[in-house]
């Protein structure tokens, strides 16, 4: 069953001559896991921006081809600090304000933020006021914010980008739970060497356009190692001269050293 | 030497939040320091202290022979280039030629110097064919690093960097990499808080660990890398190279991508192929 439809999207900001996206086809099923994956300015972010309705409704531009969404969809954009809505005092009602504002129940209301705050292990900051807060944990407050919507197709930008280890590592888990309750989930993201543990398929971008889609394992290919795409094991195997195909894991290079 | 930067029983609390308890450290010319930790464990107080945005509650922080409770941040920013968490909030100009050259000419430098400041700092991070571009058609990841660059045009004695690699794909880390070492051969000292301890492995050589506001480590980073039972309880984990190294028991441990490849193919020389 399918969240997210794009059928040949090409997209352009406005006032620019060449696209932003050029004739991308992308599906993203419920329970699946997509990561975008490509150089800077390869398109993932504007694809993220397209799968939310945000491009071109609330970017401007100009779009051709369709993109359908199936679900609610709810994003985190690579710069969560300007997703608070600076109206809450405390990180509870932070994480409130997208349910409220979806005119749910009072219990509905409290059961998602709650939910959302566990989920995000937030439960101690609940009462805290996000202007205190780190950069890390604003972040996951942001992610809080909009998993308590509820949303079907989840879209997520850099989300690992300010967290620490055990942030990072509680929100890849969390991802992975996500895809299990059935929500279709699309991220984008640099940190590359998460991905074998997360994504169940890779898109690699590249000038706007689909270069490539599988399992992640394209992470250690011999083209993606040299377009600085691969994982930092397949990269230092590639670097060093020794022969593919190349381990994507320290836990695989460990199996084929022996 | 006076060191560029001592924090000397520094504390600080926002309000009843308690942010760092006694942390002392020195930063001596040219050193490259990463500044680790979790999340709320007091390292982007540190960067308000020294950038001057804040004042200790207790101990002194020094820039050179300059106590920052004397200093204004724009003083400070003669010694010290700050490029914050959310540098989004650091560009205000049309263009990011103009926003670069901001600072320089802020400083009084005369023109020419801003000129050549200007273009040097464009060029070490490759920002050259974005000059004209207005700072917000830029996407978030070259944002910060036109913050970065208009912090490298300062050519002030102690860069203090939060998150700079943030979003940003191989190659331009890679140039963050070389543009801080060549700042760091030529005498500057580098502070840099990050998660990423891939490029953190890669661009410095001193590792400092913030824990609940107190510097629980202070010592080679690439020893402590490479030390997972060391990192754990400190909410660390090795960076995949050094994890490579480790499990693979290269010789020396290396940390870096460039000579764990070196010493992966040298002992595979010694040994039937993989």
């Amino acid at each position: 069953m399918r969240s997210l439809t794009l059928e040949g999207v090409s997209f352009w900001y406005p006032a620019t001559d060449s696209p932003a996206l050029r004739n991308v086809s992308l599906h993203v099923a419920r329970g699946e896991i997509v990561a975008l994956v490509g150089a800077l300015g390869a398109g993932a972010s504007t694809l993220l921006l397209v799968a939310a309705d945000l491009a071109p409704r609330v970017t401007g531009g100009r779009l051709t081809g369709s993109a359908a969404r199936h679900d609610r969809s709810g994003i985190v954009l690579p710069t969560p600090w300007t997703q608070a809505s600076g109206m809450a005092f405390s990180v509870w009602d932070e994480v409130a304000f997208g349910p409220a504002n979806l005119g749910w129940p009072t219990h509905e209301i409290a059961r998602q933020v709650d939910r959302a705050l566990e989920q995000l292990e937030l439960a101690p900051l609940a009462s805290r006021d996000p202007v205190t807060l780190s950069g890390g944990e604003l972040q996951r407050v942001i992610i809080a914010a909009i998993l308590a919507m509820d949303p079907g197709l989840v879209l997520l930008d850099e989300p690992a980008a300010e967290l620490d280890s055990d942030g990072a590592r509680t929100l890849w888990r969390l991802i992975r739970l996500l895809a299990k309750e059935g929500k279709a989930v699309l991220l984008a993201t640099s940190t590359l060497d998460a991905l074998p543990e997360v994504a169940d398929r890779v898109v690699w971008l590249e000038d706007g356009a689909i270069r490539a889609v599988g399992p992640p394992d394209l992470l250690a290919d011999v083209a993606a190692c040299d377009a600085g795409l691969g994982t930092s094991v397949a990269t230092v195997w590639r670097t060093s001269g020794l022969p593919g195909p190349y381990p994507l894991t320290v836990a695989h290079a460990l199996r084929r050293w022996r | 030497m006076i060191p560029v930067l001592r924090l000397d029983g520094v504390s600080f609390s926002y309000g009843s939040v308690p942010a760092l308890a006694d942390v002392s450290f020195d930063i001596a010319p040219g050193e490259r320091v990463a500044l680790l930790g979790r999340n709320g464990a007091g390292k982007s107080t540190v960067v308000r202290l020294i950038a001057g945005l804040q004042r200790p509650d207790e101990g002194t922080v020094w820039v050179g022979d300059w106590d920052t409770r004397d200093c204004a941040p724009e003083e400070l920013a003669r010694r010290v280039g700050s490029l914050f968490q959310h540098a989004d909030q650091q560009l205000f100009a049309s263009s990011v030629r103009d926003d670069v050259s901001f600072g320089p000419r802020a400083l009084g430098v005369g023109e020419r110097e801003v000129e050549r400041r200007t273009d040097d700092a464009l060029e070490d991070l490759d920002l050259t064919p974005h000059a004209a571009h207005h700072p917000y058609d830029l996407p978030p990841a070259l944002r910060k690093l036109a913050a970065l660059a208009g912090v490298l045009a300062l050519e002030p004695a102690l860069l203090v960097l939060d998150e700079p690699t943030i979003g940003l794909d191989r190659a331009l880390r890679a140039r963050v990499t070389r543009g801080l070492l060549e700042r760091s051969a030529a005498g500057a000292a580098v502070l840099v808080i990050t998660h990423d301890l891939t490029f953190a492995a890669e661009t410095l050589e001193r590792g400092l660990v913030l824990d609940r506001g107190t510097l629980a480590c202070d010592e080679p980073l690439a020893a402590l890398l490479g030390d997972a039972t060391r990192l754990e309880p400190l909410g660390l984990e090795p960076p995949p190279v050094a994890a490579l190294s480790a499990a693979l028991d290269l010789p020396g441990r290396p940390v870096r991508a460039a000579e764990a490849a070196r010493e992966l193919a040298r002992v595979a020389r010694g040994r039937p192929a993989p």
